[in-house]
């Protein structure tokens, strides 16, 4: 009713209004256009001025400021969520808060397997096994190590915002990661240093009884709270770490930023309060780089440290602050040998920037606006062919670098289990001898990863001490004949259960419940069906698998696992009982126990590399072979892309950055830049004639008629 | 008028209490606050390293009132969205209002030239198929629209930085950058896409209220009077039709704060559409909460402003 009411007034208001209007429009803007000589002067200008923006138009993302300068580029998908040291744990930050800290020890760039060599420390630790088990590790700083400018430290007498770096900035990064609040995630590890579990729960002990005690800055509450016993200071370079049982493996950690010395004064100033912002997002350390600005969302830049000691003073030479000059055959074919002895860094910046889609930032690289790329599997195949870059990608002068990951994917049996586990005997050895017979990696690799990958013949991947590229599996070369075979040794001819009279039935539990990861599930379980297998797929949450894992009620699943540090204990430890996830919680989820492979474990663990260790490594791997917990697919190759005018690439496996040792041709690069990114400006004048013909003689149509 | 908007806005209260609690259904209930941790700290993280993170979140007291008076996550959630305490992202410990505040400059670099370049294309164009009603410009006109709606926004965007921004090499395929210098370089594409995109469904849309309006009798009196056609659409036709335009624009604004999805996260937008694509990405569940909320409110406040608007567009319109 009220919206008649409402037409009806319409009506009676408009004829009010119309003369109005057309008044005003005499004085407007069709009137200013009085006829078709005035419209072709309007289009004229039009036209001039699309001509004139498309000349202007560029596809070049960076300022021009950016053209000529030492600058890599590159691009990260998604912002990590923290660059605490103590907390940071994946490769995203490690790509920041590797560069940004620096460490007592590092790898060395060009030698493989991976070998460490002195960082910030002047040597390697000094080993001293003590009474009780007991190990101490001397670690003795360089002196005049200066953390970067940064606006938490009080101006000093030269008119900047630094300080000297000394033992008690690594000694409380320690105690960071024994804090209960920080959460670290490798709190577990440092365990093995004396006291450190003491002091965690005295820390908590104090906060929960006395409230004044927890508002206290961190640094006050661990001094407060005593420190970590076996963590000392006997000079103002020196630290000595000491372990209550043996752990030699220790040393890596120290290569690592867990342990990189933070300044107290970071952690007091970036508390995300008065509009500073939180340590998370605001690292402090006296690495090559210094993170000199951060979006998240956007963008994030490193720019040369001018405080590293690598720049301040090169006249030391440290192993760490110059450019290798050791290095293997390829390394001299490559060119990398012509930077031996030379400075580090050797660029001024790295542009990082945020492209959260897989395909425009392929693009981008193509068109030189990235200096390296991975492969997309969209593009796979009109990049690689055969073992190499296609003839067009060799043509734009771009190179293919090839490195296995220092990881391992497997299919684990529940040890616990019933059927598949140690309690059923010989028969179900034979059963997982079997299963592991019918799975061909090579295959799956191939539909699922492009072949790219290394089918695993046991945990250890190459590159790591104790990997021999000759060992071949039994059990992993596929067999389907043989695999019957054990089948029927085992009691299940055909996989016919002969308690049931049908098909024998086990479940694969899963996480990966996308179409893909469900996809590459049923590979494995088609394969069992060969043997007359029924598995079925049980897709759960993460969670909901932790949580079974926990209980203990499942019987196949599929795991992953990326080395933390290149020694075989890494790996070996996931089938240690001492690790069972049953019963202990640990990382061991078939919760694997044999007594011989314990014994051989706990002694490899705590040897140097040698003969005795290689040879406790082998029957480690044949117990594994045998008894078959695992079954190894593969261990990943990772292709990665780089411009012709990028030098120094050499991937080193681990999550570590090497943007020290890069080195960029920019007048290269901005020469193909300029070739490849002409833009193609005819279409624009098409299109600008298709509306001129489609517009003008409308209007001129029009204006004949006004006429 | 007044008691009118205060009754809205009693409406707009309920529903954004509604969506309160609709939000708290969905994620306290049938998440578990584990995976959320999980998802935060990875997989390597160890349970007390979950237990901890679960603290410091405050995920780890009692959903409902009846289990704990003071300490129950239901209130918890009601007077931190009421009071906009919006707390940390699950992701990254990060403000979510700082965050939003970042976002919204981006976002409406965007949307705005979208809607106003949107509204100068699809209103002549639709004035133009009206015009030239029933005849094969308007069928095709129609026709173009129709397949310009049909066709998905991804292969739009995807098209487009082939094309343009690979093959014509025209404009950067994707980025940003809040410079003058560079903003109107990295804006072109997405913006262009945005219209493309939208240019069908508005256009449809704009040209049956045009239609509509052609045929009242006003419109034949101004034909009596010997006006011209052209006079007669321009003048007469898009002013009487400035109601429902103004509807659409009116209630696209608030949401123009909210960003645009697809074209923020695939055009590598920094803006409040990206990081809600983000969110959902990283089971980031209290930014999803707080976007959800923020879209209600913009919601009810959109319905509110548009019939306000009525009355001061048209005096013949009255609030009561």
């Amino acid at each position: 009713m009220k919206h008649e009411q409402m037409s009806g007034g319409h009506r009676a208001v408009n004829a009010g209004c119309a003369k109005t209007t057309l008044r005003r429009a005499q004085g407007g803007v069709l009137s200013a256009i009085r006829g078709p000589s005035d419209f072709a002067s309007c289009l004229l200008g039009i036209g001039l001025a699309i001509i004139f923006s498309l000349s202007a138009c560029s596809n070049d993302p960076y300022p021009p400021e950016d053209g000529e300068a030492k600058v890599l580029y590159s691009s990260f998908d998604a912002a990590p969520r923290t660059l605490d040291p103590a907390t940071a744990y994946t490769t995203k930050a490690h790509s920041v808060t590797g560069v940004v800290y620096d460490t007592l020890l590092k790898y060395h760039f060009l030698k493989r397997p991976l070998e460490l060599m002195p960082g910030l420390a002047v040597d390697l630790p000094l080993v001293t096994p003590l009474e009780g088990g007991r190990t101490r590790y001397r670690f003795t700083l360089r002196e005049d190590l200066l953390f970067a400018d940064d606006d938490c430290f009080e101006l000093n007498g030269e008119g900047r915002r630094t300080r000297e770096i000394v033992s008690a900035d690594i000694a409380f990064q320690l105690m960071r990661l024994a804090d209960p609040l920080i959460g670290s995630p490798v709190a577990e590890t440092f365990a093995n240093i004396d006291g450190f579990v003491e002091f965690a729960a005295a820390l908590e002990a104090y906060r929960e009884e006395d409230p004044a005690f927890a508002d206290l800055a961190a640094h006050e509450q661990y001094a407060a709270a005593g420190g970590v016993r076996g963590i000392e200071m006997p000079s103002r370079y020196v630290l000595d770490i000491t372990l209550h049982r043996a752990y030699p493996q220790i040393k890596y950690w120290f290569a690592m930023e867990f342990t990189t010395p933070v300044p107290w004064e970071a952690i007091a100033y970036y508390t995300g309060q008065d509009g500073r912002p939180r340590f998370d997002d605001h690292p402090v350390g006296a690495g090559p780089f210094v993170l000199s600005e951060y979006d998240k969302q956007s963008r994030y830049v490193l720019s040369k440290n001018p405080n590293w000691y690598g720049v301040r003073h090169p006249e030391w030479k440290a192993p760490a602050a110059i450019f290798p000059t050791e290095g293997d055959e390829e390394d001299r074919r490559s060119g990398r040998m012509a930077y031996a002895g030379r400075s580090l860094p050797l660029i001024d910046r790295v542009v990082v920037v945020r492209e959260k889609e897989s395909i425009p930032r392929f693009n981008k690289f193509l068109q030189g606006y990235y200096d390296a790329s991975g492969v997309i599997k969209e593009s796979f195949d009109s990049v690689i062919q055969g073992d190499g870059l296609s003839a067009e990608m060799e043509g734009l002068g771009m190179r293919l670098g090839k490195a296995v990951s220092p990881d391992v994917f497997y299919i684990g049996f529940n040890m616990n289990d019933e059927v598949v586990g140690r309690s059923n005997g010989e028969s179900s050895r034979k059963i997982r001898q079997a299963m592991s017979l019918a799975v061909d990696s090579e295959e799956f690799l191939r539909i699922f990863q492009n072949g790219r990958g290394v089918p695993a013949q046991s945990p250890l991947p190459p590159g790591i001490y104790g990997y021999e590229s000759g060992y071949e599996n039994t059990f992993r070369r596929p067999n389907i004949e043989r695999a019957k075979e054990l089948m029927t040794e085992a009691g299940y001819q055909n996989g016919i259960d002969p308690t049931t009279g049908e098909a024998l039935t086990l479940t694969f539990d899963t996480s990966s419940t996308s179409t893909a990861g469900l996809n590459q599930v049923r590979f494995y379980t088609n394969a069992w069906r060969q043997l007359g297998i029924d598995v079925q797929i049980d897709g759960t949450t993460y969670n909901q698998f932790q949580e079974k894992l926990r209980q203990g009620d499942y019987q196949i699943f599929q795991f992953g696992w990326v080395a933390d540090y290149p020694d075989p204990e890494n790996f070996l430890f996931l089938l240690w009982s001492k690790m069972g996830k049953s019963d202990f919680g640990g990382p061991n989820a078939t919760n694997f126990s044999d007594a011989r492979f314990d014994e051989l474990f706990v002694s490899m663990k705590a040897r140097d590399n040698g003969p005795q260790r290689i040879a406790e490594i082998e029957e480690m791997l044949s117990i594994l072979e045998r008894e078959r917990p695992w079954i190894e697919l593969f261990h990943r190759e990772d292709y990665s892309l780089y411009q012709g005018w990028v030098k120094n690439v050499k991937p080193m496996g681990l999550s570590i950055p090497t943007y020290q040792y890069r080195d960029i041709d920019p007048t290269s690069r901005s020469d193909k830049r300029k070739a490849w990114n002409e833009p193609v400006q005819w279409p624009a004048y098409l299109l600008l004639l298709a509306g001129v013909m489609v517009i003008v003689p409308g209007v001129l149509t029009y204006f004949k008629e006004r006429q | 008028m007044g008691a009118y908007v205060l009754r809205r806005l009693g409406y707009g209260v309920g529903v954004v209490l509604g969506v309160l609690f609709l939000l708290f259904l969905l994620f306290f209930t049938i998440t578990a606050p584990e995976d959320i941790a999980r998802k935060a700290l990875g997989d390597k993280a160890p349970p007390e390293a979950i237990q901890t993170w679960l603290e410091n979140h405050e995920y780890d007291r009692p959903l409902w009132p009846w289990q704990d008076w003071d300490e129950n996550l239901l209130f918890d959630h009601y007077r931190k969205m009421l009071t906009f305490d919006f707390g940390v992202s699950d992701a990254d410990d990060s403000p979510i209002i700082d965050r939003i505040k970042a976002g919204m400059g981006p976002s409406l670099s965007l949307t705005v030239p979208l809607l106003v370049l949107g509204l100068f294309v699809s209103i002549p164009l639709s004035l133009l198929v009206a015009f030239f009603r029933e005849t094969y410009i308007d069928r095709m006109g129609v026709f173009l629209c129709v397949l310009a709606m049909s066709v998905s926004t991804l292969l739009y965007i995807i098209g487009a930085q082939f094309l343009i921004g690979k093959v014509l090499r025209w404009y950067p395929i994707s980025g940003f950058d809040a410079s003058l210098a560079m903003l109107p370089r990295f804006l072109a594409l997405p913006v262009l896409v945005g219209l493309i995109s939208g240019v069908g469904g508005d256009v449809r849309f704009y040209r049956t209220v045009f239609l509509e309006e052609s045929s009242r009798d006003f419109v034949r009196t101004a034909r009596a009077k010997g006006a011209g056609e052209a006079r007669i659409m321009i003048f007469h036709v898009l002013r009487n039709a400035m109601i429902p335009i103004l509807t659409r624009v009116v209630l696209a604004i608030p949401f123009l704060f909210m960003g645009a999805l697809l074209l923020e996260a695939f055009f590598g937008i920094p803006g409040l559409g990206s990081m809600t694509v983000d969110a959902i990405q990283s089971n980031d569940f209290s930014t999803m909460r707080t976007m959800v909320y923020i879209g209600s409110l913009l919601f009810v406040f959109g319905q509110v402003a548009t019939d306000i608007s009525y009355g001061l567009v048209d005096p013949r319109v009255s609030v009561e």
